[in-house]
This record gives structure tokens, sequence and C-alpha cells, in this order.
């Protein structure tokens, strides 16, 4: 096998079967790109679903009135009005809501779970500001109990991030949302993975308390620049051993692998930025350097720089209303995810980065289209429903496989009691690729996680209800 | 997605909303919900003068502004709890906290820090929040110290009254919470002790009180309240025994485990402070966190009041929100009104606050819709009266950056 992980298009061996063992010559290694992959399958389903009668959102800008959603094989195979039934299980989802699978670009899930002990505190590797080596996966916990509340709240997929105390933080994994209990099981298949970097106050704070660098927002431009530099020699290196330019193999550094994937387009950067000033700065680095500078993380500040950040397509994913925990957050303002969905080309998402309010993104889209509409937006539900769907997909290089109803993509739908832009919405049932993966009225579909079951706990009957 | 006519309506709009302070002032033929009972007076007259709410349905109406509240909800003004508003402007910048201290005690009072200019308050406001109980966070200690009433609105001319005592008691780094539960337990009885001497040499000079020895005798005799923040049945079974032992005022916060013991707090008429929204075992003291909880305590006839979860000092304009999801999931609509507004009066001995009625301060908010929903909002709010500002610092920046002025200058310019 040659080593071609750096020469895209270059009989690439992706590794996903049966690559690595062809190669006897002395001087070339194996490298194999995907060491843990997925073993996702999915969960008990009926051939053909059909809800029936719903108020469709689509997820790409669509709102359908008593329309049906037909489900062939885990794919969505036709949205509109009055589908043929036949053969199919059929759901009266009449006076209910019918949206894409809920997506959080960003999450904590597994690496922070709860409980938050000192033994799970595994999502960041706060050792070094640069960490480009880890990956978050390794530090998943797929017993979280949050993993189940948030599919009651919807959610069908979800990225988990390594922390924010680190430049390079590591590589991100996406998940579906499934009850497992490996991490192989969750991982989405054929997900491109990701890179977490961290701009501000985070990075500058954890290391120049250390007497070490960063200790300022240009000691973090420095630290950037200098792992970029390194990585793009790195890359030239492997290229000239590869054309045979240089007889000595560079030494492997799953550090620099990790850059060199993104130089390369396979790894895409989600990046913790909170001010203007920064998340400008970042995407002339990513220029500098020629690399996409993806997804801005938390970017409380986007409102300022919106224009930018749709000329350049840069995704950015936010919180409603969360503010004040420093000072890179002090200058939020709750029309933020409106002001950035304004221009055309734009890129706006709602994210949780919590184990709670990941159960109701919903509910954080909400806040943001009515309090927007109060100041001379007119943003719809079908228009909303996009930052926690289609948006979050295509920030995580999935919009042709979940995010919307297009057809022939996976069926990961919700079916709600309300508009799910109601505080009194509810989702009732989750699909993950057409199989049923939560009910609320069902016990069945309602998973528990390993650390839940056995503990104390009080019964429906005890509650007095049902 | 911006319309310009849009725009031009909603400058034209908070142009109008400068402060305003009348006679006396009437909302007529609203929606009101009371907080009291009747729980919904429809297309009520509500009347308040000289801070008061004075009239209620009038025979006839007498009033210096007159405002139409048709199709509009009248509510109490909401209030907040267990938080740090205007003690804290920024988490992490030090020297803007002012809730907690190495040093806490019964008698560490932080609202004494109180800034009602933190840009925290608008916001709080923004969200019909009128008065909050805000409390020391001061948990390493045995008692925290104190939690104090104040008002949401930014003035200078400002009061805070003290109305509890506030203590944590949760699992330790550090040693045991066994400790603090015999702290708590030793400090008691050894005011009871003094008190009982004292009793008996009647007539000696009895030396004078030190503040904390005042603080332990009003808990004693049940006018200040104990505020446990807790969260495991076996806890708040060990503060009800306290309560039992010394006759306390106890009230319990956080309190997801409170769904295990109903009968007990209903039996011991202890009420509990909880989020609607905790339903994940952030330690093993919260495997009972649930998003039914509310609902559950307030079947089995526990008294609740709802507040914020997580940094309730910034978000506390979503408190109408968690009441929301209470409802959601199953909590009387009219209950959890009240769970933001009368029953903290209630359980703090808050006598002219949280709820419409002849006689109470007038604190009150017309919402354009279900308050507790996502599509209504404040419409105006007054506090003992006075007609408050909703226009937070969030708002000057959005209109900054969205250039509502249309000026050509940069965007520093633009005030």
């Amino acid at each position: 096998m040659r080593l071609s992980y750096f020469l895209s298009g270059l009989g690439l061996c992706v590794a996903l079967a049966g690559c690595g063992s062809e190669s006897s010559h002395p001087s070339k290694i194996s490298v194999n790109k995907n060491p843990f992959p997925s073993t996702y399958q999915h969960l008990p389903r009926s051939s053909s679903l059909l809800i029936q009668n719903a108020t469709v959102l689509t997820g790409t800008g669509e709102r359908l009135e008593e329309s049906d959603v037909l489900i062939v094989d885990g794919k969505i195979s036709q949205v509109g009005k009055d589908l043929p039934t036949d053969g199919a299980t059929i759901i009266d989802a009449k006076g209910k809501w019918v949206t894409p699978g809920i997506i959080d670009v960003h999450s904590h899930l597994g690496a922070y779970p709860t409980p938050a002990v000192e033994s799970h505190q595994d999502g960041n590797e706060i050792t070094s500001p640069n960490t480009a080596e880890v990956w978050v996966e390794h530090s998943v916990w797929p017993q979280d109990p949050g993993f189940n509340t948030a599919r009651a709240g919807g959610i069908t997929s979800l990225q988990i991030l390594p922390g924010s105390a680190n430049l390079f933080g590591g590589r991100g994994v996406v998940l579906k949302n499934v009850p497992a209990f490996t991490v192989q099981q969750m991982k989405f298949p054929e997900a491109p993975y990701s890179l977490k970097m961290a701009c501000g106050e985070n990075p500058k704070r954890v290391y120049g308390s250390r007497q070490q660098a960063p200790g300022s927002r240009m000691g973090n431009m420095a630290g950037f620049r200098a792992a970029w530099a390194k990585a793009v020699e790195y890359k030239a290196n492997w290229e000239d051993f590869e054309n045979g330019l240089i007889s000595e193999r560079p030494e492997r550094d799953l550090e620099l692998d990790t850059l060199v994937g993104v130089l390369n387009g396979e790894i895409r950067i989600h990046n913790h930025c909170y001010k203007a000033e920064e998340m400008a700065m970042m995407i002339d680095m990513a220029k500098e350097f020629g690399y996409d500078a993806g997804t801005f993380h938390h970017a409380v500040e986007a409102y300022k720089i919106a224009d930018l950040l749709a000329e350049n397509g840069n995704c950015a994913a936010m919180w409603p209303d969360w503010w004040g925990f420093k000072m890179e957050a002090y200058d939020m303002i709750l029309e933020n995810i409106a002001v950035v969905d304004a221009p055309k080309n734009s890129c706006s998402i709602v994210h949780s980065d919590s184990e709670n309010t990941i159960q109701r993104l919903n509910q954080e889209a909400a806040k943001v289209m009515y309090r927007a509409n109060e100041n001379s937006f007119d943003i719809k539900d079908e228009d909303a429903i996009r930052w926690i769907t289609y948006n979050a997909a295509k920030a995580l290089g999935l919009e042709n496989k979940t995010g919307s109803l297009k057809t022939g993509l996976n069926a990961d739908v919700v079916i709600w009691n309300h508009s799910p832009f109601s505080v009194y919405a509810l989702a009732e049932q989750v699909f993950i690729d057409g199989a049923k993966v939560y009910d609320r009225a069902d016990s069945t579909y309602q998973a528990v996680s390993d650390f839940k079951l056995g503990q104390a706990t009080i019964t429906t009957s005890e509650k007095g209800g049902e | 997605m911006l319309s310009k006519k849009k725009l031009a309506a909603a400058l034209f709009i908070s142009s109008m909303s400068g402060l305003t302070f009348a006679e006396s002032v009437a909302i007529t033929n609203a929606n009101l919900y009371t907080g009291a009972t009747p729980a919904v007076l429809e297309g009520a007259t509500i009347v308040f003068e000289d801070g008061k709410i004075s009239a209620i349905n009038p025979d006839t109406l007498n009033a210096d502004t007159v405002i139409d509240g048709t199709g509009k909800i009248v509510t109490p003004g909401l209030i907040g709890s267990i938080n740090a508003l205007g003690l804290v402007e920024v988490g992490a910048v030090a020297d803007t906290r002012d809730s907690g201290t190495e040093k806490g005690s019964i008698t560490f009072n932080p609202s004494l820090a109180f800034n009602p200019e933190s840009t925290l308050l608008p916001l709080a406001r923004k969200g019909g929040v009128t008065s909050d109980i805000i409390v020391s966070s001061a948990e390493s200690n045995d008692f925290a110290g104190a939690a104090t009433l104040v008002s949401t609105s930014s003035s200078l001319d400002f009061t805070t009254t003290e109305v509890a005592v506030i203590t944590y008691l949760h699992g330790e780094e550090k040693g045991s919470r066994a400790s603090k539960i015999q702290e708590l337990d030793d400090a008691l009885s050894k005011q009871q002790e003094k008190l009982t001497k004292k009793d008996d040499k009647e007539g000696d000079k009895a030396k004078s009180p030190s503040e904390s020895e005042k603080k332990l005798t009003a808990m004693l005799e049940g006018k200040l309240p104990l505020i446990v923040a807790t969260e495991r049945p076996a806890d708040i079974l060990q503060m009800l025994a306290l309560k039992a032992k010394y006759n306390l005022k106890l009230i319990i916060a956080g309190a997801s485990g409170a769904v295990a013991v109903t009968d007990k707090l209903v039996e011991a008429d202890v009420p509990v402070i909880i989020s609607a929204t905790h339903d994940l075992p952030e330690s093993f003291d919260e495997l009972y966190a649930a998003l039914d909880n509310a609902s559950v305590l307030a079947s089995k006839g526990v008294k609740i009041a709802i507040t914020v979860a997580g940094d309730s000092s910034h978000n506390l304009h979503q408190l109408r929100f968690e009441a929301g999801n209470a409802v959601a999931h199953g909590l009387d609509y009219q209950t959890a009104i009240r769970a933001i507004t009368s029953n903290l009066a209630d359980f703090f001995a808050l006598e002219s606050k949280g709820s419409l009625e002849v006689g109470k301060d007038a604190d009150l908010v017309v919402w354009s819709g279900d308050p507790l929903e996502f599509s209504s909002r404040v419409e105006s709010i007054w506090i003992a009266g006075e007609q408050q500002s909703t226009i937070t610092r969030q708002d000057k920046l959005r209109d900054r950056y969205l250039n509502t002025q249309q000026s050509d200058l940069p965007p520093g310019y633009r005030k």
C-alpha cells in the first residue's frame, strides 16, 4: 500500500476495509485513516412507514400543511399530500408537527458526562496547548444518561467535541444518538472528522497561568500559526517522500496527521471563538495556510461580522442568550442567530454545548425567532428549523445524509405534539434511519443507561400518574 | 429578512417607551392571572396608585392614565430566587463577583454589595421579573449567609430586605456532609441553650447578643427562614429532623430528591424551590432529577416555587420559560404562575408581593400573550407603581450593528 494519506485523489486508501497489508516495501508504512470504524446498525424498523396528516417543516425552508412523510427502508421516500398507504405502517399525526431529526453540532456528552464526577472528566487533554493528536471518541462513555435525555428532545445526531482549553483540542466525532455500549456503535458512518480549535480567553488563561505559552491573544495566534507552518512542512515532507524526492521516510506524528487532514480538506475545523476581531483573524489565518476556517462556535459577537461570515462561507453555531460568564461572552444579543442568518449564503446554527439545553434546541431556536421578529425580522417556523437541522448538518458535512426531509436522505425524523417553537412542545416519537428510537407514550422505546439502572427512583405509579 | 417598514415601527415604539409615572393607572379589560384566588379574572380592570394596587374591577373607573388591556394578560411581577443578581457582572471577572467569600457565616450579607446598575437587571425586567431573592454562595461554611429580597429596578434609590439564611448541603470534596449537619445542629443547640439559661436567670444582666446570636434566635423563633440547598432524599430528611428539633421555618432548594419524600414535606409544611429543567444526575445526590418533578410535587401537595437552572443571575429572564417547561411536563398552569410569583412571597413572608390583590405593591406586568410562551413579550412593567424600561445593553448593541439609525459612520459612532 502506498502512503497516500496526504495525496487526495491519488489511489487513496481510506481503509474502510481491507487495505493495509499489500506492501512489503520496508520504507513504506501503512496509515489506516479509520482505525475505529463505525459499527452502527439501525434499530429494528418497518420497511415502509407512513406518517400522515402532519404539519411538516422540511428543514429546507418549506412548511407543508396536512402532509405525509413516507419512509422506505430507512430513507425519506416522499413528502406530500395523500401519499399511498399500501403496505406501510401508518402513524396518524393529525394535529402534530414533523421535522427532521434535530442535530447539535456542539456537545460534550459522553466525554463530560453526568454524573460529573472527577473520574469522568475526560473531555479535554489540558496538558499542552496543541493536542491535535487526541480523539474525543476515545473519551466517550456511551452510558452517559444525557444521550437518552437528548433523544427525548429529538436529537438524532450530535457532534462531540473536545473542550476548549487548548489552541488545538483534538478531533471531534459525529454520533448517531442510538443507545449503545461501544462508541463505534454510535459513530455516524462516513461522517468527516473534525478538529476543535479555541480562540480567546481559555487557552491564554489555562497556559498563561502556568507561565507557559500562550499567555495572551497574540500568543494564541503565534501558537496557531507555528502549528500550521509545521503542518505545511510535514505535508510537503511526506509528499516529497512519496514522490521519491527524498529517501528518508519522515517520522509519523499523530498531531500533525490531524492538521494535515485539515489542510487536505478531509477534516473540518470547529473553532470555539467568541469575538468578532478574533473570528476575522481566524479567517485570514486559514487563508494564509490554505485551509477552510470552518464553523465558529459560540460566536457571541458573530452579529458584528455577519456579512464577513457569509461572504467567506463560514457557519456560526451559537446560543440564543447565554452570556456574561466571561468577558468574551459579554456582548451577547438575543437576535445574534437571526442577524447571522440574514445575509445570502449564511449558515446560522443553534447549538447547545450543554447536556441540558441539547434537550431543548427547538426552544432555543424559538427564543431567537420570536425576539428577532419583535425587532424587524420576519422569520418563519420553516426558516428557524434550519438552524437546528439543515444548517447543522451542513457544518458537519452531512447535509446529503441527514438534516432535512429530502428524498433519499436518512429518515431521521421527529414527531412533535405541538409546533416545536412552543414551550409546551414535546417530541413524541423520534426515528433514526427510519427506526423508532424514542416514544414518549411507550416505555419500551425509552432507553435507560446502565448507570441509572438499579438506582433509587420513583415509579410512574408512585408519581400518581398513568 | 429585514423589512424597513417594520424597522421604523420598532424605532417608534422604543422612542415612546420612556419612563412615565402617573398618579394613578388603570389597565382595563385585561385577563388578570392574579397569583391569588380566584386565579384568573377575565376582562378585568386593575388600578394602582401611589405604588400600590388600589382597586380591581372598581364600580367607577377613575384614573389619570388608562391603558387598554384588551387581549392582554396581566400578571404580578415575577419573583426570581437563589441567584446573584446585582452581585455579579461577569462571572470570570473576579472583582465583579460579590456573592461569596471564604469567611462566610450566618452574618455574611452579600446584599451590601448589591449593584442596581448592573446590566443584568434590565434583562431580568425584559423577562417580567420585578423582585429577586439573592443569596450568599459561600457554600463551604456552616451557614453561608443571607438571602435578601431586592428589586430589579435600576434605581439607586433602593432598599434590600434580608429574608432568610441559606446553607448548602451536598457531597464534599474533602470530609463529610455529616460535619455540616453537626455544625448546623451545634450552632442551633448552643443558642437554644443560651436562651434557656437566660430565661432561668431572669433579672440577671444578660450580655447583649452578638449579630450571629440574634440570627440564630430569629431562626429558633421561626422568624427567619433557613434555606437549605440540597438534593438527596436522605439529606432532606436530615433537615426535616433539624426543623422538627428546633421548630425552624425551613425551605429546601434544589430538591431533586423531594419527590421521594413528598409525604414528609407535606406533613412538615416545608416548601421547595426547584428548577423545572433539571433532569440529569449531575452528581450522585441528584438521581431523582426529572422533568416532571414540579408536577409530581405539586400533585402530592408540596408547595413549590420555580427557579432558573444553571446561571440564574444572567439567565433570570428565562424564569417564565422554566415555568412553561413545568407545564409542558404536567404542572397545572396557574400553579406554575404561582410558582414564580405568590408562592415565593408566601415562603419568604413578603407580604406586599407576589399577587394582584388590592393593597399589594404595584409590581405588575402586561404581556402580549401567554407569559410562559416564547411568542409573548413584556409590553409594560411596573415596580411599586413606577414604569420600568426594558431596554437593555443588548438592545443597544443590536441596534448599533443593525444600523437602525442608518448612519454612514462606523458602528462606534452609533449610540
